[in-house]
């Protein structure tokens, strides 16, 4: 069953499960947790000003994502530019014909492309034939403005004296109406043990119930949940050692932090931002090896393990969708981004930096990306980078 | 009597309202081809009779429809000699005509594309192949949908290298075979080994025993021969007159009737004989093609081959190049439709915007870095049997083609 097939049975589950609660109290209802959709937000994925073609792809062709998000800020660490290299990897033998939108000004074949993308107004196009695998790789350039307002972090710099301040907070924040109720707790331990595996293991969500009892309430507080990110990066001020961090923004720390550099000069801020699993949030208490096992240890609040579950899975929900900056054609396909900052010039055009062959070789801000994220993944980073 | 005023009123009304169309009479709009009548019949028909096809569906379906008026489309037909000095006299000739789109051959492109860009109107080339004819950049209105050689010659390189065949790249001198032989230099550049020899034939000689005899005792395993089709026939013929079973292969001359016709007398020659082709189906199967296939054949008749099978069969040939110019016309209809406006520039820079579904059920359009209809991963190969050509097995993309009818 794809994305949007689970969307609709959650949905419709959704509807006919909780107005049935109200009417039958004492007998279970099954109410659909959060997870895989439907996305607390519209966007990301991005999309453009043009209603995309038909897409088509191959029953037997399967087509998984991979993006760097290359944003390039201005002295402000606001966003002046915004690259995506988006890597396809297309599975299986069979016809393709894929449409990506998104405020996009321009798109150039990126190194290891084994096809030429297609432009039109606001769309990325693909087309050909898989004879199995077959790498499709572009680096797309987006409108600043429009693209923007949808990056996962926000950085602003600030200058007192010779002191300078990054402040980098997590953008996923949003608040959502949370239901509550009556539940088992071995079952709640059951799903809070299924969504921790889930998240550990890096995969997404799959569509899961919850059996309540009596009435299904909603909270009157909307908490507040936002995708955990991991943020690692610098600070540097010239002839200043660079002021370096690496935090968790959400999975219960804060959603925001500020890093001090001292010195004279221009500034200069580059970092990487990644979705992270919910780790913390998910450990069950008391050294238990799992929820089930705490359970039986500790008498434990169902309210509370009930909004746990529905928390963690929201925020797994955010962070999953903060994986596609770019669409992933394929619903069902596996997606992964990752997003670097770097303060660059802002009299630079952002095609400029492109060779004409399609980016490779000369591209300054992308191999000042590239080297980043070497340090960063040897350095033991979470993040595979999953170009196979 | 008001009584019968107001129903015969709302009967007026109704009768506007089922009409075909609710739009305006707009009057004609020239849709030019200017194709080698004289110089490559067979071509010069096809393309016109597939851009007629597709014409004379939008105007039996209501016509044109441009902002609220609708119009009449017309086909206005050039014969280019194959001389890109009267494709140059044609495209002056045609935009005097107020021709909102010229389709053609290809012939003389490299010097027209100018004269049309001036008064921003598309080219739409539906034969040649050649590299550097169409590119987004410098020749924003010239628009392609026909395989391209540079696709054929590196699907070739991709097929035949990994077989480890020794490949002798022939071509003949024509003006098509040297842009060919270019295309296959580049694509086998990567591996030289592969090639065991490199041959310019003399076009229209049809004695080239010396030349297939060097080729033998070069120790090439196959022969990859880019040139017109008499050439094809005639290394088919010094070939196979040596008792020399070597296969062969061509781009999509070789599919040209005229190669069955020359060898009617000897059809085991033909078999084998294998060329590349822009596929005449899309995923959903043989359908769409099969019932643009039908409309043709019922508009024109059916191509005949001019041979038979073993069987007794009369052979057809399956009206590819029709297709392509079917779709172009298509695809400028709804460029026109979108851009609203005879506007040549808007017109121009929708053509980069559209999407349309064509003849063979594949999605054809154009884009603002690409203005071919047919991409490289659409290049076949078929092979040659009892004078009927069917995808080969031994490609990813050809073993999921299926074969389409050519016989009656």
């Amino acid at each position: 069953m794809n994305r949007r097939a689970r969307l609709l049975l959650a949905a419709a589950t959704s509807a006919l499960a909780l107005p049935a609660v109200a009417s039958s109290a004492g007998r279970p209802q099954q109410v659909v947790l959060p997870g895989p959709v439907p996305y607390p937000t519209p966007l990301p994925p991005l999309v453009g000003r043009t209603a995309l073609p038909q897409l088509f792809i191959s029953p037997r062709v399967h087509v998984s994502s991979t993006e760097r998000v290359m944003v390039g800020v201005g002295p402000d660490a606001r966003p002046a530019q915004i690259r995506v290299r988006q890597r396809l990897l297309v599975r299986g033998k069979g016809d393709y014909q894929l449409a990506i939108g998104g405020p996009i000004d321009d798109a150039l074949p990126a190194p290891g492309s084994q096809s030429t993308p297609g432009l039109r107004t606001d769309q990325l196009l693909w087309a050909g034939f898989s004879p199995g695998r077959k790498v499709l790789a572009a680096d797309v350039f987006l409108r600043p403005r429009a693209a923007a307002p949808y990056l996962p972090v926000r950085l602003r710099l600030q200058r007192e004296g010779d002191r300078t301040v990054l402040t980098v907070k997590n953008a996923t924040a949003f608040a959502q109406p949370i239901y509550t109720g009556t539940a088992r707790l071995p079952e709640l331990a059951r799903l809070l043990d299924e969504t921790r595996r889930a998240s550990l293991a890096g995969v997404r969500l799959t569509g899961a119930f919850a059996n309540f009892y009596g009435a299904v309430l909603t909270l009157n507080h909307r908490p507040t949940i936002a995708a955990p990110l991991r943020v690692r990066g610098q600070l540097t001020l010239p002839g200043q050692t660079p002021v370096t961090f690496d935090r968790i923004l959400g999975d219960g720390r804060p959603l925001s932090f500020h890093v001090e550099a001292r010195g004279a000069g221009k500034p200069h801020v580059r970092l990487e931002a990644s979705p992270a699993p919910v780790v913390r949030l998910l450990r069950p208490p008391g050294g238990a090896p799992t929820w089930a096992q705490a359970v039986k240890r500790h008498p434990l609040s169902v309210a509370d393990m009930v909004m746990k579950l529905m928390t963690t899975r929201l925020a797994l929900v955010r962070a999953d969708q903060f994986e596609t900056y770019l669409a992933d054609p394929d619903a069902d396909g596996r997606t992964r981004a990752v997003y670097g900052y770097e303060t660059v010039a802002l009299e630079q055009h952002p095609t400029a930096t492109a060779s004409p062959d399609g980016g490779s070789g000369s591209d300054a801000l992308l191999v000042v990306f590239a080297a980043l994220g070497a340090v960063v993944l040897a350095g033991g980073g979470l993040i595979a980078w999953a170009h196979s | 009597m008001r009584r019968t005023v107001v129903v015969l009123a709302v009967l007026a009304l109704l009768a506007a309202g089922c009409g075909k169309s609710g739009h305006q009479a707009g009057g004609d709009v020239v849709v030019a081809i200017d194709v080698p009548v004289t110089g490559s019949p067979y071509v010069a028909q096809t393309i016109k009779q597939g851009v007629e096809l597709s014409t004379a569906g939008i105007n039996s379906g209501g016509g044109l429809i441009v902002g609220s008026r609708s119009y009449h489309l017309v086909v206005k037909v050039y014969d280019n000699h194959l001389s890109a000095r009267t494709a140059v006299e044609d495209t002056r000739n045609a935009l005097d005509a107020g021709a909102v789109a010229i389709i053609t051959d290809g012939t003389g492109v490299d010097a027209t594309w100018q004269i049309a860009n001036r008064d921003h109107v598309a080219i739409g080339i539906v034969y040649d192949g050649g590299s550097g004819l169409v590119d987004p950049e410098t020749r924003p209105n010239v628009f392609r949908i026909a395989p391209t050689n540079h696709g054929i010659a590196f699907r070739y390189a991709e097929y035949l290298i990994p077989k480890h065949l020794k490949v002798g790249l022939l071509h003949d001198d024509s003006a098509y075979g040297q842009e060919g032989a270019a295309d296959l230099d580049k694509a086998f550049s990567e591996n030289p080994s592969s090639v065991a020899l490199k041959v310019t034939l003399p076009a229209g000689s049809s004695d080239l025993s010396a030349q297939i005899l060097r080729a033998r005792r070069s120790g090439a395993t196959a022969l990859l021969v880019w040139a017109q089709p008499p050439t094809i026939a005639a290394v088919l013929t010094a070939a196979r007159s040596l008792a020399w079973n070597v296969p062969i292969y061509t781009p999509p001359t070789g599919a040209d009737p005229y190669i069955r016709q020359r060898l009617a007398d000897h059809p085991d020659w033909v078999d084998g004989l294998t060329f590349a082709g822009g596929r005449l189906t899309a995923e959903v199967g043989t359908g769409p093609f099969e019932s643009f296939q039908s409309q043709y054949e019922s508009t024109y008749g059916a191509d005949y081959v001019g041979v038979r099978t073993a069987g007794g069969k009369q052979v057809v040939q399956p009206p590819e190049f029709a297709m392509y110019a079917y779709d172009f016309a298509r695809v400028l209809v709804a460029a026109l439709t979108r851009a609203g406006s005879f506007d040549h520039e808007k017109v121009l820079a929708t053509m980069n915007q559209v999407t349309t579904q064509g003849a063979n059920g594949d999605e054809r359009g154009f884009n603002q870095h690409s203005h071919e209809g047919v991409v490289d991963d659409d290049v076949y190969f078929a092979r040659f049997h009892d004078m009927i050509y069917a995808p080969v097995k031994n490609d990813p993309l050809s073993s999921t083609l299926p074969s389409i009818p050519q016989t009656r």
